[in-house]
């Protein structure tokens, strides 16, 4: 029977979070999609599509009106929280990440640790939670609209910075626990707020990366939080850690959280195997070489890899760079259609 | 002396490749039994034991060029080569960098008041967009240590920047560092601004950062590439190698 299209864009992602059988694989970025091409195309730059709900939304949707993807990512960045803790900011402009200066971390230790109560008024959460209102009103149950809250591990990076938050957790890590305890209300909050304007998901990004520390640091700190997240938070979650991520894969298959959105350093077949049939996963065209500096062959070569593997959601590894090509990214959904068709 | 130090000893069982077991032990071999204690303390992050030690090294009239070498720059040699094969993390380096700052900090002021000619001079900043510079300073640390002079810019760093660092100080190397995949590219964009004003043969540039590969670095156009802050040291010293043999010519 020749492959046909039954579903909505959302049927299909809720349906891949829930195991549930797909037409075809979806294509989604629970991180983001947005590139200078898209904010000329629908004049919502940067940074201000990052502050404003009505830009925030206008580049949103571009993941979907534009690019063919399965869902729209209202939270571009992964400073939004962090902001409304009162970090310290670099916008930037248009071309650029905004990012929160690490350098001049706000707390010093857990007695600092307070999300403040007026948290989720704050301009920056405004413009994900009223975006996602908007998304809701004007697509209705066509599309999956991801949101996004940051877990307690990248927050206190930003809150401690880096550096001074790792050694934290060589010093003292019971302290550490107590304030990741602290932190993940901010999770909490925001994730709650943005299921109540309209998110279908939400994707959870907690930077406990290969890159900086090991699979049993995960199991340590961070599992029993995820899952009590899982259990929680009243909708699917995807949780996203950039960098060498296979050693903790099978701490994460654990967790009850719906899918993993995983990076290119980790190979999709190898990571299928890792989790085992515990989780979903998302991912992993490569960003910096395929997506930003490759072509669209290139890019459907890996998607193929990805869904041979079984990969459930086909997703560029993490944000993409600002300047990648559009025809590199209306390949995605392209490459999973043909390869739908030819297998399906 | 041959390591006496037990816990020296069971460190540098996680060294396996014949090169670099050979080239650290020569290094440990050369200095006594206080060199692998301060060696060992290193390891395992004990800073306090390291200023300690350092002190009562120099105190004794050992060579600060002695105590470096045969003392801290062998500990950190056995931490980059457990880091570069997983056995340890980014936190755990950190702790031995601790150790390592806390050891220079009476090493260094000898050291510059000596008046040595340094290896090479380079500049070394975390790309525009990016604030990341744990992997830079580690990298700053060993190259100093190693000989090098290297003028740190910082984060956020733009290419103009770079380009009046390097031409203030009298850079041998460029060398830039991005964590993210969406400030990687920005590599690129500097090197090609050297370009653009005529200097892109004064300088090597070196790349790294966590995400960023060989690979990546050629497309870039870099000279150098390293994925850790050893092989950092070693790439560093060949380009400069190339540099003092085309000047040669």
């Amino acid at each position: 029977m020749p492959y046909a299209e039954t579903m909505t864009s959302r049927e299909r992602v809720m349906n891949a979070l829930a195991g549930l059988p797909v037409d075809r694989p979806p294509v989604s970025n629970p991180t983001n999609v947005a590139t200078v091409e898209l904010m000329d195309m629908v004049d919502a730059p940067f940074p201000d599509a990052c502050r404003n709900p009505e830009l925030n939304a206008q580049l949103a949707a571009t993941g979907y009106t534009e690019l063919g993807f399965d869902s729209i990512q209202p939270y571009f960045t992964i400073i939004q929280e962090s902001s409304a803790l009162g970090c310290e900011m670099q916008w930037e402009q248009k071309d650029n990440w905004p990012t929160v200066r690490m350098s001049n971390p706000i707390w010093k230790g857990e007695d600092d640790v307070k999300i403040p109560a007026d948290f989720l008024e704050h301009r920056d959460m405004k413009s994900v939670t009223g975006a996602i209102e908007i998304l809701k009103k004007q697509f209705g149950d066509e599309v999956a609209i991801i949101g996004k809250s940051m877990g307690p591990w990248t927050l206190a990076y930003h809150v401690f910075g880096v550096e001074t938050f790792l050694l934290m957790t060589i010093d003292d890590p019971d302290m550490t626990m107590r304030i990741l305890d602290k932190l993940k209300v901010a999770t909490y909050l925001f994730a709650d707020a943005q299921i109540a304007a309209g998110a279908d998901a939400i994707c959870v990004p907690d930077h406990a990366t290969g890159d900086l520390v090991s699979g049993e640091y995960y199991k340590r700190f961070l599992q029993d939080i995820h899952t009590e997240m899982a259990e929680r938070i009243d909708a699917p979650l995807i949780l996203h850690i950039c960098g060498q991520t296979l050693d903790r894969m099978p701490y994460i298959a654990q967790t009850g959280m719906a899918a993993f959105h995983f990076d290119s350093r980790n190979d999709p077949q190898a990571a299928m195997d890792a989790v085992d049939g515990g989780i979903g996963l998302v991912g992993n065209i490569n960003n910096p070489e395929t997506l930003y500096s490759r072509g669209p062959a290139e890019v459907r070569k890996e998607v193929y890899a990805c869904l041979e593997a079984g990969v459930q959601m086909i997703a560029p590894e993490c944000a993409i760079p600002l300047q990648t090509k559009l025809q590199n990214l209306l390949a995605i959904p392209d490459a999973v259609k043909d390869w739908s068709a030819e297998r399906l | 002396m041959p390591i006496v130090h037990e816990g020296l000893a069971r460190e540098f069982e996680y060294v396996t490749r014949e090169d670099e077991r050979e080239m650290i032990l020569e290094q440990i071999e050369a200095g006594d039994a206080l060199m692998q204690e301060m060696a060992y303390s290193l390891i395992t992050g004990n800073h306090h034991a390291v200023d300690e030690l350092t002190k009562q090294a120099l105190g004794e009239g050992r060579e600060a060029n002695d105590v470096l070498d045969e003392g801290l720059i062998s500990g950190m040699a056995v931490v980059g080569v457990k880091f570069r094969d997983n056995i340890i993390f980014v936190p755990e380096v950190l702790i031995a960098a601790r150790a390592m700052k806390a050891g220079m900090a009476h090493i260094d002021p000898i050291l510059s008041a000596s008046g040595v000619e340094p290896i090479g001079t380079a500049v070394f900043g975390t790309v525009k967009g990016d604030l990341h510079d744990i992997g830079k300073n580690l990298c700053i640390m060993m190259m100093r240590g190693a000989g090098f002079v290297v003028h740190d810019l910082g984060v956020d760093t733009k290419p103009d920047e770079f380009m009046e660092a390097a031409d203030d100080n009298g850079a041998d190397l460029v060398m830039m560092s991005a964590l993210l995949t969406t400030t990687m590219p920005n590599m690129g964009r500097t090197i090609i601004e050297f370009e653009d004003m005529g200097l892109r043969d004064e300088y090597k540039f070196m790349t790294g950062g966590a995400p960023v590969t060989q690979e990546f670095a050629d497309d870039m156009g870099a000279d150098g590439y390293a994925d850790n802050a050893i092989t950092c040291v070693e790439k560093a010293k060949e380009l400069i190698a190339m540099l003092r043999a085309a000047s040669a010519e």
